[in-house]
């Protein structure tokens, strides 16, 4: 049990990363999430896209955002399952961030805090 | 049994192979018309997503009003080109337009009529591929208006059905005394089509960042490859009609069935089609360090304009050779285009429909079937001579300088009465909505509106009315 603390973890990672994320995650017992397309420029290398044979460069990444909102389960456990869950070792396996959430409410029972992750 | 076939075989044998042979012309005539979603596709997949309406828009507009002004207009101004540059045949406004008179009961006139009107769109729709993403649509209308009235159908009345200037019985044609060969109108119809596109593309000038401040050319990538290929092979499919077709004549008078002839035509389309897309994948390859799909749907396209005015006078290997020489070209030819003369040409019309039709058309008499010459790989070959040679290059130049000349004169005409350019804004904001107020891709174009509210995904408005 925590001290009732929420929050958020936000993973930017490959699209094609996206099922094994998902496994950890319920595997960690936060299996709720909430999932984006995104671009996006980190450490990748931009690539070369051609037309008729004339050059252009792409250096925004497809990437999907994964959000999850946790309480019980401690955010360090939802970052780890996503950070091995996404690693590949190359540049572009994305970014991981955990922010404060300052309340949460429940749209069905109207329960808010903890309660409602 | 014995009694129907009876009655059957005293019928007269030319009712026979009439029926036969216009019912062939119909059938290939609705697989000409099936080039227009080809052309469609083609085109719409190499503009942006803003743009694609407008393409569709001028498409449906060759189709559509490019019709009624052949049969109001073309038909009989093709006529009378025919009868102006035939020696010994007077002019006769009367005769000229007589194909709009109620035929007899087995004439086939109107049909004769609708089998050269789909040659006329064919022509007409390959424009608005080099002009897409910045011409005025009221422009483009008064285009394709002219484009069938009379750039297009002077072409047929010089060259095909008997008479005419490029004709064995024309001036040019009798002081040569050879006619032009061009089957189904590599020249005539592609040719035509590919260079008022380039003629057009320059005048109306380039998409705003298609070079940049020292000239370079800078890619604008088309929205979809899928539409662009799968409309090339529409296109290849409907090019059956259009080549095979030409041979129109299944059943002789006396009922003899023209097998050969026709296997010809269609061997020489198909191998024609193979080596072009072949040459392009390997070319592009060379060039860029890939194959490129797009290339070799152009090659494709580019092996079908060379071989379609010579589909039955070439040899099979001809065929096949005219076939990769163009596709080998087309990517050189689209550079050359681009790079030296400065033209965005956007789906490469000239480079796929104009030189493509010239060079094929020009060299017909030196891959030609000579039924009494040389016998190379099965198939008897024999030089035409240099009378045949140079008619070929007589008529690729005639046909040149009319379309070139008469599509500048066209487009200053609408240039005065219309502006031939969308403004800036309008082309930044995309055809779509500044010419037609429509979205085609409304979830992820919307947002480049400015004015009108985009639409949600869920179909709701945004950015307009509030909760109460």
């Amino acid at each position: 049990m925590t001290d009732g603390d929420i929050k958020m973890v936000t993973a930017i990672v490959r699209p094609d990363k996206l099922g094994d994320v998902k496994q950890a995650l319920a595997e960690v017992g936060a299996p709720s999430l909430t999932v984006t397309n995104v671009s996006g420029r980190g450490s990748q290398p931009a690539k070369k896209g051609q037309w008729r044979g004339e050059e252009y460069v792409v250096d925004l990444h497809q990437k999907v955002k994964i959000e999850c909102v946790v309480s019980e389960i401690p955010a360090e456990d939802v970052v780890d399952a996503i950070a091995e869950a996404a690693n590949t070792g190359e540049p572009g396996d994305g970014k991981i961030f955990v922010l404060p959430v300052d309340d949460a409410v429940q749209v069905r029972t109207g329960d808010s805090g903890p309660e409602a992750v | 049994m014995f009694g129907a076939l009876d009655i059957a075989l005293q019928m007269d044998p030319t009712a026979v192979s009439n029926s036969v042979n216009f019912v062939w012309v119909l059938v290939v005539c609705f697989l000409i018309f099936f080039m227009q979603p080809g052309f469609a596709l083609l085109e719409a997949g190499q503009v942006r997503a803003k743009n694609v309406g407008n393409v569709l828009m001028k498409n449906m507009t060759d189709w559509t009003l490019g019709v009624i002004v052949f049969f109001l207009l073309g038909q009989g101004i093709s006529n009378l080109a025919g009868q102006l540059t035939t020696s010994g045949v007077a002019v006769d406004l009367g005769a000229a337009f007589s194909y709009m008179m109620a035929p007899a009961a087995a004439s086939p006139s109107w049909i004769n009529w609708f089998f050269g009107a789909v040659f006329a769109m064919t022509a007409a729709t390959i424009v608005s591929g080099a002009v897409a993403g910045r011409m005025k649509y009221s422009a483009y209308v008064f285009v394709a208006a002219a484009m069938t009235a009379v750039i297009y159908p002077v072409m047929p009345g010089f060259a095909w059905g008997g008479s005419g200037l490029l004709s064995g019985a024309g001036y040019l044609g009798d002081a040569l005394d050879v006619g032009y060969l061009d089957f189904a109108g590599a020249t005539i119809v592609h040719m035509c089509g590919g260079m008022a596109g380039l003629v057009g593309a320059k005048m109306v000038g380039p998409r705003s960042g298609r070079f940049d401040s020292n000239g370079d050319s800078q890619p604008i990538p088309g929205h979809s490859m899928l539409l662009a290929v799968l409309g090339t092979l529409f296109l290849a499919f409907g090019w059956y009609g259009f080549n095979v077709g030409t041979q129109a004549t299944v059943l002789s008078g006396s009922g003899a069935f023209q097998g050969a002839a026709l296997g010809r035509v269609v061997l020489n389309t198909t191998l024609g089609m193979g080596g072009g897309a072949v040459a392009a994948m390997v070319v592009s390859n060379a060039w860029q360090g890939k194959p490129d799909p797009l290339w070799a749907a152009n090659g494709l396209l580019a092996g079908l304009v060379a071989v379609t005015g010579a589909v039955p006078h070439v040899t099979w290997w001809g065929g096949l050779i005219l076939g990769v020489i163009a596709g080998a070209l087309v990517l050189p030819t689209y550079r050359w285009v681009v790079d030296s003369l400065k033209i965005d040409d956007v789906c490469g019309v000239f480079a796929v429909h104009g030189s493509a039709g010239a060079i094929g058309t020009i060299l017909i008499p030196v891959f030609a079937y000579d039924a009494g010459g040389t016998w190379i790989l099965g198939d008897p070959w024999g030089f035409l001579g240099v009378d045949q040679l140079l008619m070929q290059v007589l008529g690729v130049a005639v046909v040149g300088t009319w379309t070139v000349v008469m599509t500048i004169v066209v487009f200053k005409v609408a240039d005065v009465l219309f502006g031939l350019r969308v403004s800036e804004e309008e082309e930044e904001t995309g055809l779509d909505q500044s010419e037609h107020g429509i979205s085609v891709y409304p979830e992820f174009t919307a947002g480049s509106s400015r004015e009108r509210p985009g639409v949600s995904a869920d179909g709701g408005t945004t950015g307009g009315a509030q909760d109460d």
